[in-house]
């Protein structure tokens, strides 16, 4: 079986556990790490407790979220972003992706955060920053469409690509190349033409005072063509009509599927179509169509298990959640920019590439070293006490240590050969030390790069 | 054998090679890695001089009273200088440059800048780092375009070795450098090419043996994994190797310019694949008070320069190493009432290494035909550029550049 070969309604139909795919701790974790950002031995243990179905849909859905834990957050947001500091604001949000109570709404966030990425080292203005990430957060799981319009009023965005005034007698045409390009059909799907014709249908749409303002004045209202529609469209409408094409709806259900399935091979089309046409018979809605990927036979199969390069933000998140501690985000947020994924500081309009990308020689020794220092810091807590306690309590011997952190950690597995080496760096008379240097070795893995 | 271009030219005709792209056969290939790396490909190092480089009292002419009459306070004294000409001198700060000069390892690009010249620092700099003067197309640089053209002609599937470009020394990241597909890394120092393994040997070991097994064939994904860890656990050894062996050919002054050369020259005789090093020098933007601020800089710039190039050469790689330094803009010929100089258009560029063109190329700017006070370039930037990808990279440069620029006569 591949992903050639799979067969797509196979494929999307319900996970049912069996003796090769069984629903154990293993399959659990997978399941935490890629819609949320993983989870610790105790939520493993609660989560194989309850049949899977149940599982994956609290979890997308956000059923188990506290109000009062999310109302804390957004306090916290305002005091940071009054300092003015988008760095402040990005150590934030790592902060609120360790200790959320509804951590598939922070993957959410994160990956629309890359979808239509937005750079604050353009946009400078942390509360511009905070906006478009709580627009974000609270448009994630709804209809696409209404995702598409709010993002074309957010001002941090028309900020990023220059398009804070765009006027009748010079139409802008950035915003308008970028929301065909980029943010909903993919190249080759559209006219220079049609670009032209939407960029009309945005002119008078500005930025005043950090704020998105209609400038009726500057909106030009003769008549557009856009796909062969003609009429006097606004931009809401020009959004609408763009998201009629068919290209629409392939486009996200191909990027939801890079992203919670598989970097690669690329599927063939009839594998993403059904997620396609979920999306167009369901209003663009984006929720039910990750519920679906999440519960479905493929998600759970060897063709998605340890088929993606893991980000550095899903990496950190993992080693944290797993190892039950904190760490400062500040700098931890540092740490993650050199590793290339700077949250709140994507590279370019594209967002971050992902898959093999995240990968080259500083990289892949840095994502160790992060790791290494996570585990070494002695501020952080596991779990309350020290990192040979936690072990200790699920682990009675080196080998046990080993199977215990890699089932945590990994979604690949490993041969006897490594887990045997592993054992051995465990196996030191000063036992936190001999902790701390499994948790390292097991981040130089290959498998540890995949998520 | 000098790039894998080159062997694969050289092993089935440079038609074949452009016929075949990413299909070359894969031993092919890997014979050709293997052979770039024993015996080094080209590499650029570029220094910006960031804050708008007062070019006239870097290549001071001195044989022209205009400059005297302009320069009331500023002017150099010609017994100081280190007279290149009857009319050209170098800065006396600049010693260094002077006795690169002399060894026919410096050439000096006069009047270089580009037409309607902005005088913004951050307009001009994005020029210059992108090579557009429209600020379409400006989210990706002229070393990002030139990047990501050479990792599409490579094999996807080899490793993710070692970086084919750096900025070091911290710093604002480059824009030269922004690419669509390929990450250059930004490091303050080489710690971070280090596996912070706190000197145990037994876990060392231990960790290199872990990533020393190939994995299972069938899994395309983990085995580049397994040999891209492979091979950075073995640069950075090589690296941790070097920094411990390496010795200079040559003495170092304490600056930060000179410390940041010192790296990269430890990198390109470690045998690593970067061929692009990207290094940067600030605090140009000599408004008032320039003298002394001025002469401190240009000394760090041309003694570390000069340090550099003697401890390639010592290590026999001076004739594969160019270092290209610029600025966004140079400055006003007549100085302002502050004794400084404001923001200019047209200034030199400087190249050093043992392969170019040596002594002064391109006549200086007049002092008395000027654009709005300032001087005329008569070579655009992109032609500098132009030279370097095509002589230098070996890369067509129109692809880079978005438009033909003939090639500034600067390499040998």
């Amino acid at each position: 079986m591949n992903l050639n070969t799979v067969d797509p309604a196979w494929a999307w139909s319900a996970f049912e556990p069996s003796g090769e795919s069984p629903w154990n701790r293993a399959a659990a974790a997978h399941l935490f790490r890629r819609v949320g950002f993983g989870a610790s031995s105790r939520e493993l243990d609660e989560a194989v407790a309850r049949p899977p179905d149940e599982v994956a849909r609290q979890l997308v859905r956000g059923e188990r979220a506290s109000p009062s834990v999310a109302r804390d957050f957004e306090a916290l947001a305002d005091t940071v972003a009054a300092s003015n500091n988008p760095e402040g604001l990005a150590a934030w949000w790592l902060h609120r992706m360790l200790h959320t109570t509804d951590p598939a709404l922070e993957k959410f966030t994160l990956f629309w955060h890359g979808h239509f990425a937005t750079s604050a080292a353009k946009v400078r203005e942390a509360d511009l920053m905070l906006a478009q990430n709580r627009m974000f957060r609270t448009r994630a799981c709804g209809p696409f469409e209404k995702l598409v319009q709010a993002v074309s009023r957010d001002p941090a965005m028309l900020l990023y690509l220059d398009s804070a005034t765009n006027r009748k007698v010079r139409p802008n045409e950035n915003y308008a190349r970028e929301v065909m390009e980029l943010f909903c059909l993919g190249l080759d799907n559209y006219t220079e033409r049609d670009i032209q014709q939407t960029a009309r249908a945005f002119t008078g749409w500005e930025v005043r005072n950090g704020k998105f303002k209609f400038n009726a004045f500057q909106h030009d209202t003769r008549e557009k063509t856009i796909f062969g529609q003609r009429g006097n469209f606004d931009g809401d409408e020009a959004v609408r009509i763009i998201l009629a094409q068919p290209a629409a709806a392939r486009f996200i259900a191909l990027k939801l599927f890079r992203f919670y399935v598989c970097d690669e091979p690329a599927p063939r089309p009839e594998l993403v179509e059904p997620l396609a046409t979920m999306l167009r018979e369901n209003d663009f809605q984006i929720g039910p169509v990750v519920e679906r990927i999440a519960g479905s036979q493929l998600f759970f199969s060897r063709l998605a298990r340890g088929r993606k390069v893991r980000g550095p933000v899903d990496l950190a998140m993992n080693v944290l959640k797993a190892l039950e501690t904190t760490t400062n985000t500040k700098r931890l947020f540092s740490d993650l920019s050199a590793l290339g994924q700077g949250v709140l500081y994507p590279p370019n309009v594209k967002g971050w590439d992902g898959g093999r990308a995240w990968l080259n020689s500083s990289t892949l020794l840095g994502r160790a070293n992060l790791v290494r220092r996570l585990v070494d810091d002695s501020k952080d807590r596991f779990a309350g006490g020290d990192l040979a306690a936690l072990v200790e309590k699920h682990a009675n011997s080196p080998t046990q240590a080993v199977d215990w952190l890699a089932e945590l950690l990994l979604a690949a597995p490993i041969g006897d050969e490594a887990r045997n080496t592993l054992a051995e760096v465990a196996q030191n008379k000063d036992k936190p030390r001999g902790c701390a240097n499994l948790v390292h070795a097991l981040a130089t893995l290959p498998e540890f790069q995949l998520g | 054998m000098s790039t894998r271009r080159d062997f694969l030219k050289a092993a089935l005709g440079s038609s074949a090679v452009v016929a075949l792209g990413a299909a070359a056969p894969r031993f092919l290939v890997e014979a050709a890695a293997r052979e770039s790396n024993a015996q080094g490909e080209t590499v650029l190092v570029v220094v910006q001089l960031s804050g708008g480089n007062d070019g006239i009292n870097t290549v001071v002419p001195y044989g022209d009273d205009v400059y005297y009459r302009n320069r009331f306070t500023l002017a150099l004294e010609k017994d100081k200088l280190h007279k290149l000409d009857d009319y050209h001198g170098l800065h006396p700060s600049l010693g260094g440059f002077a006795k690169l000069v002399d060894e026919r390892r410096l050439a000096i690009v006069q009047g270089v800048g580009y037409a309607n010249p902005n005088r913004s620092h951050f307009e001009s700099m994005d020029i210059w780092h992108t090579a557009r003067r429209e600020p379409q197309g400006r989210s990706v640089g002229w070393l990002g375009r030139y990047l990501d053209a050479a990792a599409k002609a490579r094999d996807a599937s080899a490793p993710a070795s070692d970086l084919s470009a750096l900025h070091l020394g911290g710093g604002q990241y480059p824009l030269a450098l922004a690419a669509l597909d390929v990450v250059a890394p930004s490091i303050r120092s080489v710690d971070q090419f280090k596996l912070q393994d706190g000197g145990d040997r037994r876990l060392r070991e231990a960790i290199e043996k872990l990533s020393a097994t190939a994995r299972p064939g069938d899994d395309d994904l983990l085995s580049f994994v397994q040999s891209s860890t492979a091979a950075a656990l073995a640069s950075s050894r090589r690296l941790q190797d070097a920094l411990g062996k390496y010795s200079p050919a040559a003495k170092y002054p304490g600056t930060k310019l000179a410390q940041s050369l010192s790296t990269v020259a430890q990198l390109i005789d470690a045998g690593m694949a970067t061929r692009i090093y990207y290094v940067s020098l600030d605090g140009f933007d000599t408004h008032s008070e320039q003298k002394d601020a001025h002469a401190s800089l240009l000394a760090e710039l041309g003694d570390a320069v000069k340090a550099f190039v003697d401890d390639l050469a010592g290590h026999h790689h001076a004739d594969r190493v160019l270092v290209m330094s610029f600025s966004e803009f140079g400055r006003r010929v007549r100085e302002n009432a502050s004794r400084g100089t404001d923001h200019g258009a047209a200034a030199p560029m400087f190249l050093a290494g043992g392969k170019v063109k040596p002594g002064l190329v391109g006549k200086h700017p007049s002092m008395t035909d000027l654009d709005d006070g300032d001087l005329k370039h008569h070579t655009d930037f992109r032609q500098v550029y132009a030279a370097v990808l095509k002589n230098w990279l070996g890369w067509s440069p129109a692809e880079i550049l978005g438009g033909e620029y003939a090639p500034a006569d600067v390499l040998a």
